[in-house]
């Protein structure tokens, strides 16, 4: 977004006069179109309906646009299916407001349960899984079940699981959503330092407080269009 | 080499969570299988021994053509070889039918046996095999009116009686097997569905973070499959125990009883047919399941 970053930083996501129209004629995404480079990290801000997860969903193939074209990581997602979406999901770490832990999982089964299905050796998953509960702070926790952490400690297990494959994306839909302001600006706080060493973060937010006193670009959507708040 | 052990591995623990959480839908969707692989396995076995109960105790195309006493078969050979729908003639000369029915009864001094009835009481025999099964009852009629033969025997008949009921019980047992075959397909659908419906959220991250399909597949797959082969082992244990109690109940009764339990020399090849069976009725379901997961 910045006219600097596109001479520096490769193009990671690109939409290109995106719209987005469901069945019943609502217009949720129009005419979108937008650049965003690595390391970049957007706040995605509009009211609740504004189409938030509608353009996150697109961005991680969930979903399709009703027109115009989505790139992410070169792969062109209007077209991308089966295998191919499967491998782009892997350059992409997603976390959801409702944290989807897997209830009947340990902290750290949930968190392996990530490189299992992309195929990762045990040795690598051994690896992998110590720095992923460091950088959320739950290593005390690895064996705890979900239902015996707090809100904010599900979250954290959320991004550890979305990040422990180190993905150079991370798509964060409400990840603050169910949370108080303390956890919120602890779980922004491990989104900056992931963000710090390169990681591409798009999360989107309609939480006020945490708006006002962090200082990211926003991406505010109102009336299904984007507009670029720098500050 | 390590990687494909632990994917191994991994599969293993995500078909047996699969099996675990079925609970006991995997017993209604392993017995429907047993049931159905039991009728096909007795099915099975039944025409196979009924088979070999032909092939040991009587030949449907052979016939027996009894000489008037003081006729040579040798003599009679020739005209009969010259009968339409004749393949081969074997002449049974009185003497070769008398020791052969002396060893049969447990003879042993066949000279005083033949004293003692006052000579030699049989006649000369000989066995006509027809070209076709079709073409016994004509070769039977122009046998009877050859001068020098007697009698006229044969099995075809009876054999054509019981391979005609076979043939019926067959085509009734198709239906029975088939109509069982989409109901065991439609149970392990079901019960991989629930499985699968249980397993929504994993199965969602599973998809979220990039998992293939083949990975996110393979558990239910392996789980059908599974409930096929054990549906087909309990049919086998079932068929073998089956045929033990006939075996014994059988050792107590008239020959021909017998007869009908003879080994028919495939044991081996019954279990294979059955697990074959199973596997693919199995993987059937279960891929009719797996279609509820993929979209995109």
């Amino acid at each position: 977004m910045h006219p600097d970053q596109k001479t520096i930083k490769p193009r990671v996501i690109r939409l290109d006069n995106v719209s987005k129209t469901y069945r019943n004629g609502t217009a949720a995404l129009r005419d979108l179109t937008m650049d965003i480079f690595a390391g970049d990290f957007y706040l995605l801000t509009g009211t609740s309906g504004s189409g938030k997860s509608t353009l996150l969903k697109l961005l991680y193939g969930e979903d399709l646009p009703s027109s115009g074209d989505i790139w992410v990581n070169d792969y062109h997602l209007n077209t991308v299916k089966g295998n191919k979406l499967a491998e782009l999901r892997r350059t992409l770490g997603i976390v959801f407001q409702d944290y989807k832990l897997l209830p009947r999982r340990t902290v750290s089964e949930n968190i392996a349960f990530v490189l299992w299905a992309q195929g990762y050796s045990r040795a690598e998953i051994d690896r992998r899984l110590p720095p992923a509960l460091k950088m959320v702070g739950l290593q005390h926790k690895a064996t705890s079940f979900p239902e015996e952490l707090s809100g904010g400690e599900q979250q954290r297990v959320s991004i550890a699981r979305a990040i422990v494959a180190t993905p150079p994306i991370l798509l964060a839909d409400e990840p603050t959503g169910n949370l108080d302001p303390d956890n919120s600006r602890q779980i922004l706080n491990i989104l900056k330092q992931l963000n710090k060493i390169g990681v591409t973060i798009l999360m989107s937010t309609h939480d006020e407080a945490l708006i006002r006193t962090s200082d990211l670009p926003i991406l505010q959507l109102s009336n299904g269009q984007l507009k670029l708040i720098n500050r | 080499m390590a990687r494909s052990l632990y994917q191994a591995e991994y599969l293993l623990r995500e078909t047996l969570l699969g099996l675990r959480r079925g609970g006991w839908m995997n017993w209604a969707a392993i017995s429907t299988v047993a049931v159905l692989l039991l009728l096909f396995g007795i099915g099975l076995q039944g025409s196979w021994q009924l088979g070999e109960f032909f092939n040991r105790y009587g030949n449907q195309l052979e016939i027996s053509a009894y000489l008037d006493t003081g006729v040579a078969a040798k003599d009679l050979q020739p005209t009969i070889q010259k009968l339409p729908n004749v393949t081969t003639v074997t002449p049974i000369t009185k003497e070769e039918a008398w020791a052969a029915l002396a060893k049969e009864l447990g003879s042993t001094d066949l000279k005083a046996t033949t004293t003692q009835l006052s000579g030699n009481p049989l006649v000369d025999e000989i066995r006509v095999q027809a070209n076709s099964p079709t073409a016994v009852v004509g070769l039977a009629e122009a046998l009877k009116k050859v001068r020098g033969v007697e009698t006229v025997q044969y099995v075809g008949e009876v054999v054509k009686q019981v391979t005609e009921l076979n043939h019926n019980l067959r085509f009734i047992s198709f239906g029975v097997i088939g109509f069982l075959t989409l109901s065991a397909i439609a149970v392990i659908t079901t019960t991989l569905r629930l499985v699968i419906a249980a397993r929504s959220q994993e199965i969602e991250v599973m998809r979220l973070v990039g998992a293939t399909r083949m990975t996110i597949y393979l558990p239910f797959l392996l789980q059908g499959i599974t409930f096929g082969l054990a549906g087909a082992a309990i049919a086998w244990i079932f068929i073998q125990s089956l045929l033990i109690t006939l075996s014994r109940v059988a050792s107590q009764q008239a020959n021909l009883f017998q007869g009908l339990l003879i080994d028919s020399g495939k044991g081996w090849i019954l279990p294979l047919v059955l697990l074959s069976f199973g596997g693919t009725i199995g993987l059937i379901g279960s891929l009719f399941a797996v279609q509820t997961i993929g979209r995109r």
